[in-house]
């Protein structure tokens, strides 16, 4: 469902990585960081974790001479990030506190009655497509701003399983996490966006 | 017998497939019977493409700027080149 090997593409881009090419660098950087950081972010906080993307890059520039394509080029880099991140919170003897035990989001669960059915039903609105709603400029920033202000366990998860397509096993691997936990993380981020969406569309704000 | 709250619960599990036939079962018969329950999985779905589309998350700009700064002066000073067993 979602390969993970070398396409030429990207086999063009380890090259040009490997003979120390600044174009092909600036192009990595702006590929891989996103998701580099939101390795980063699930152990650290927000500065440490930026600190750690950039110490990574540089760590880059000679660790790509030995770059053999075992796994894609993102997945290589999203892995030495999170080796990384892990050895710092073992050193410090800090634990990622995950909030998983609740697999509902609390917004959601109070709109159900004590005979387990809907008492406050999702809002039957128009069927847009996904794609004519993220052509809808506001509802854009809007699904930005309530992203941003998603906890960041439940982004890192979202981040990597979504939009930067890693298969759950994989973020498993670079977060840590069972993957039970990363179901409720994951469902627990589409709730938050779900609820931001049907308030955004009954109301027409943000 | 599976209530919308529970469907709620799974409904992420159902909507990626990673629920065993019994489960896929007891949720089509709730969906057949529940139109509340079809537009909240129907719009769960769609907050999930939606989030798989959206390219937010972007890296900040002035951060951008400061890697590529910072490779590009460890790129002419050498380190990296000639290292490895290449
Ligand atoms: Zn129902």
């Amino acid at each position: 469902m979602r390969p993970d090997t070398l396409d030429a593409p990207e086999d063009d881009l380890v090259s040009r990585l490997q003979q120390g090419d600044a174009a092909a660098y600036r192009e990595a950087v702006r590929l891989y960081t996103p998701g580099m950081l939101a390795v980063a972010r699930f152990y650290l906080d927000p500065a440490s974790a930026e600190d750690m993307v950039q110490d990574t890059w540089l760590t880059v520039i000679s660790a790509i001479q030995t770059f053999e394509g075992r796994a894609s080029l993102k997945t290589w880099l999203h892995q030495i990030v999170a080796n990384r991140a892990k050895n710092r919170i073992r050193d410090r003897h800090r634990e990622v506190a995950l909030d998983t035990d609740d697999p509902l989001d609390p917004a959601l669960a109070e709109r159900f009655g004590d005979n387990r059915r809907w008492s406050v039903p999702p809002s039957a609105r128009s069927s847009d497509s996904a794609q004519a709603l993220l052509e809808n400029n506001v509802l854009s920033d809007c699904l930005d701003k309530h992203l941003g202000q998603l906890p960041e366990h439940q982004r890192s998860a979202l981040m990597l399983y979504e939009a930067h397509q890693h298969r759950a096993e994989d973020v498993c691997n670079l977060l840590d996490v069972s993957a039970a936990n990363l179901r409720v993380l994951l469902h627990r981020a589409r709730q938050r966006i779900f609820l931001m969406v049907e308030g955004f569309q009954e109301t027409g704000e943000c | 017998m599976l209530m919308c709250k529970d469907l709620a619960v799974i409904a992420s599990d159902y909507i990626d497939g990673e629920l065993g036939t019994g489960g896929k079962l007891s949720v089509r018969m709730h969906l057949m019977m529940c139109r509340h329950c079809r537009t909240f999985i129907g719009q769960l779905k769609q907050s999930t493409v939606l989030m798989a589309a959206h390219s937010s998350q972007q890296a900040p700009a002035d951060y951008i700027a400061r890697l590529d700064e910072e490779i590009h002066r460890a790129l002419t000073q050498g380190i990296g080149s000639n290292q490895g067993d290449y």
